[in-house]
């Protein structure tokens, strides 16, 4: 498939590394708040700022947590992540219980997973068990050492047995009774 | 990627070179296998996007086997672009003006026409007979396997095996051979 006119990332599902063995290593650097103090679309926003904001930036000492009023606009979200992305998200018109999901799924989430469009749906570091397939994988032993070209590699061994060769084979045969019942 | 995985993609993608041997061999029938070995679609990893495809080289292409009246009835069409620059060759005399011509023609047309099947057909070889340059040579690491068996004339068979060949009956005395 042809991905060069989407501006959609694609990758790979995959685990942080280690993370969480041994030490954990939160993921969420910073988080911005931005909402007005007036507009009814900040509703939400405002009643989760007065009620958990700081037990919030209590639970997680790594995170920074700015807030950004701002008159008239929108409510909207930005999180940005040890790795480098940044999350926009709108929060219009959202309750103060939905705010609060989204919130830890940003809190939880390692980079901007949602914009990446997985090219497979599983992945491992093993591939295969025996080993990728090579050109030398199956081959026989004998054209190790061969002198290419030669008919014993070349010729057809799959047609079935001639007329010619089978009356041979029986000649041989019978010859050999002949030699036995002799003795 | 590490070293190894490195390495192991070179393995994979490895491209290898096998020789057929035409010698009474159908141009049609085989064109049909050395295509197969040229696009590298006997690879597990065959994808029409990757370059997986091997290298061939044909010997002997002087003597291939035609069918029933191909020789005599076989043509093969060419146009020079201008008025009246058609021109239909005759399969023998294609064949004695150039030996290879035949069944470079049948592997081209046994391949789909699209892009790639002019750079696939850069990898496929052919000589005449059977002394081919030896740097060609000491890459070829397979042979693949012909589709008819390659008659042998009577007088090529060494007389000691002849006359102890099994005889269903012998000729009369007075028997004259034609």
């Amino acid at each position: 498939m042809s991905n060069k006119n989407l501006f959609l990332k694609s990758g790979f599902i995959r685990a942080p590394i280690q993370n969480g063995v041994g030490r954990f290593v939160p993921q969420l650097q910073r988080i911005v708040l931005k909402f007005c103090k007036t507009y009814g679309a900040s509703q939400g926003l405002r009643e989760f700022i007065e009620q958990d904001l700081v037990d919030f930036a209590k639970e997680n000492p790594s995170v920074v947590v700015y807030l950004k009023p701002r008159r008239h606009r929108g409510p909207v979200i930005v999180a940005e992540y040890l790795n480098g992305d940044r999350v926009w998200m709108s929060v219009h018109n959202k309750t103060h219980s939905e705010i609060t999901k989204w919130i830890e799924v940003l809190r939880t989430q390692q980079g901007d997973i949602s914009s990446l469009r997985l090219r497979k749906y599983q992945y491992t570091d093993y591939p295969s068990v025996q080993g990728p397939w090579t050109p030398f994988t199956f081959k026989d032993p004998e054209l190790n050492t061969a002198q290419l070209p030669d008919p014993h590699f070349g010729a057809n061994d799959r047609l079935p047995i001639t007329a010619t060769e089978k009356l041979r084979l029986l000649f041989e045969k019978q010859k050999l009774s002949d030699v036995k019942t002799a003795e | 990627m590490s070293a190894c995985k490195r390495v192991q993609q070179w393995a994979t993608f490895a491209r290898t070179w096998h020789i057929f041997d035409c010698k009474w061999q159908d141009p049609y029938q085989s064109a049909g296998v050395i295509k197969k070995y040229l696009m590298g679609m006997h690879k597990p990893i065959y994808h029409p996007l990757n370059d997986c495809g091997d290298v061939v080289v044909c010997i002997n292409s002087r003597e291939i086997a035609l069918r029933g009246e191909d020789w005599r009835r076989r043509a093969y069409f060419h146009h020079t672009g201008y008025p009246g620059g058609a021109s239909w060759t005759l399969a023998w005399e294609l064949h004695n003006k150039d030996p290879t011509m035949i069944i470079r023609k049948a592997v081209y047309r046994a391949m789909q026409g699209n892009l790639q099947r002019r750079h696939t057909m850069e990898r496929l070889f052919i000589y005449p007979g059977e002394d081919i340059p030896e740097d060609v040579l000491q890459n070829v690491t397979n042979q693949i396997r012909q589709l008819r068996l390659v008659p042998t004339r009577l007088d090529h068979i060494p007389e000691e095996e002849v006359k102890n060949y099994p005889k269903v009956m012998d000729y009369p005395e007075d028997y004259i051979l034609k």
